[in-house]
């Protein structure tokens, strides 16, 4: 690793436990102070509470709403979207790249799609699919499926591409048949690449059901979001938004956790 | 942070494999555009599916030159890139600097260092009410949701580029008498630039959809406030128009940034 002059940014392989450490504490303490400036210039109204609210009061309406249940209920709605929108891209999306990086004409026929659907702000179709789909949980799906897709499709096209072409050979010479290669050869040796455009995919997908229920539902986290804010109930605006940024956090840890295990399967 | 990881090996996907026979790939390309454009128009045309759903190509082209005549697009696309400009800049400038003393100070790092993965990995459409009801309706608020969505691969994508300049730059500068300040301006910023660069070009993608959703949700001029209108109005010619454009724009800016990249850092392009 690189050491230049100035503090290194890389941990330091020996001892790493000790700035381990460093790192959780002074975490902690970064928050804790972040939320302690907050509440005191609140306090003492130096921005105004009402307005821009405080860790107190959302805490506060963090309890009554989970007392009610009615968080609860728009997390699962949201939850069941994420699911049925990303489970739809899973399939698709692997299911395509496999069909694009087998067979070429396929690839070059699909490779100006997937270019322009992967370098577009897709932002930019939603209009389009509410005209198709109405408003309600359909929509939603189909934008978390939209943004999340084309990473994966592009992933496991690379993946296909980089199996060694022996292998194949070796299976079909032993009287494998094409489904085999794909079963035996080409998902194992394409995984990683995959799991790296799930990844991708995941925050996506997170994007795409926020976009659709925020836009164009009745129910779910980002509808309760537009929906407080709507009301100038700015602390209640906060319950739904920190549960997003807690699921965000929790998906990227499952994707470093996949990675590291998928490290330790190879080596 | 794995995410400073793998981010300036750009977006994590491999274009690698895609980009090898190019003739025939560009042939097949352009028949299969052709061909779908094609039968666009015939499904639109016969009104095999109702063409106000799915207008035609052709009604498409002639939305978009009836929208750029009347003024229509030009007045806000220029809201739109004004509100860009007015959080992007900012958003160079501090994540720049945040990233750089984030690379001095590793405890300074670790102090910040939730706040930054949170707002990393969190979809961040989700704070375009908060910010709203923070800032306002107006300009302001677009520009923070501008900066907001632009500023963290900045941070992260300097700070690891400081992280990567190679040791030997430095040691030759050093061996052939280079002062402190000689070594930051031939060595360190030079090979930093690379890795900033690709966050910058990050930066671009994620800050359109920021103000896009942002003037969405609650705005009087701009590009996504016609989206919004448009999405209500069951006319699909002019939402492909609004698709096309918000397409370009993010198009044109990367390519501009391209361009100056290989102005300022020519040996960038290179790895």
């Amino acid at each position: 690793m690189s050491r230049i002059g100035i503090a290194p940014v890389v941990r330091a392989p020996a001892g790493a436990a000790a700035p381990r450490r460093e790192q959780l504490v002074l975490g902690v303490i970064g928050t804790l102070a972040f939320l302690l400036i907050w509440e005191v210039a609140a306090r003492f109204d130096l921005i105004n509470p009402v307005v821009v609210s405080n860790p107190s009061r959302i805490a506060a309406a963090f309890v009554t709403q989970l007392r009610s249940g009615e968080i609860l209920g728009d997390l699962e709605v949201s939850l069941i979207e994420f699911a049925a929108g990303f489970g739809l891209s899973l399939v698709v999306g692997i299911g395509l790249g496999i069909a694009m990086g087998l067979n070429r004409l396929t690839e070059y026929a699909l490779d100006p799609f997937v270019w322009f659907l992967y370098s577009s702000p897709l932002i930019a179709f939603y209009p389009l699919i509410i005209v198709w789909l109405g408003f309600g949980f359909a929509t939603v799906v189909a934008i978390t499926f939209l943004l999340s897709f084309v990473s994966i499709v592009v992933n496991t096209v690379a993946g296909v591409h980089g199996v060694d072409p022996q292998l194949i050979r070796a299976v079909r010479a032993f009287g494998g048949t094409r489904l085999d290669v794909i079963r035996k050869v080409i998902l194992p040796a394409a995984v990683p690449l995959i799991i790296a455009g799930m990844r991708i995919g995941l925050g996506r997908a997170l994007h795409g059901v926020v976009l659709g229920e925020m836009f164009s539902s009745n129910a779910g986290l980002g509808y309760r979001i537009t929906f407080y804010a709507a009301h100038l109930r700015t602390a209640d605006v906060f319950v739904p938004l920190v549960i997003l940024v807690v699921i965000g956090l929790l998906i990227n840890q499952l994707g470093n956790a996949l990675e590291a295990r998928l490290q330790a399967w190879r080596t | 942070m794995s995410v400073a990881a793998q981010a300036p090996a750009g977006d994590g996907v491999n274009w690698g494999s895609l980009t090898r026979h190019r003739s025939a790939r560009t042939v097949v390309g352009s028949m299969a555009v052709a061909l779908f454009l094609i039968v666009w128009q015939i499904v639109g045309g016969e009104e095999i599916i109702r063409s106000d759903l799915i207008s035609t190509p052709s009604e498409v082209v002639e939305t978009l030159v009836q929208m750029t005549a009347s003024g229509e697009l030009g007045s806000n696309l220029a809201v739109s890139l004004q509100e860009f400009i007015l959080g992007f800049l900012p958003a160079i400038a501090v994540g720049i600097a945040a990233g750089t003393a984030f690379a001095l100070s590793r405890r300074l790092h670790y102090l910040f260092e939730p706040l930054i993965v949170a707002l990393n990995t969190s979809p961040i459409i989700a704070f375009v009410p908060i910010v709203v009801v923070w800032f306002g309706v107006g300009t302001q608020s677009k520009a923070i949701m501008v900066f907001l969505a632009a500023v963290i691969p900045i941070v992260i994508n300097t700070m690891t580029g400081i992280g990567q300049v190679h040791e030997s730059w430095i040691r030759a500068c050093r061996a052939f008498g280079a002062s402190k300040p000689q070594v930051i301006v031939k060595a360190i910023l030079p090979g930093t630039l690379p890795s900033v660069m690709v966050g910058v070009r990050l930066a671009v993608g994620r800050a359109v959809v920021g103000l896009i959703a942002a003037e969405m949700y609650v705005s009087v001029h701009g590009i996504g406030r016609l989206i919004q209108v448009y999405s209500t109005s069951d006319r699909a010619a002019e939402i492909f128009v609004l698709v096309i454009v918000v397409a370009t724009f993010g198009f044109l800016l990367v390519t501009l940034l391209r361009r100056i990249e290989s102005l300022i850092a020519p040996w960038s392009l290179e790895q």
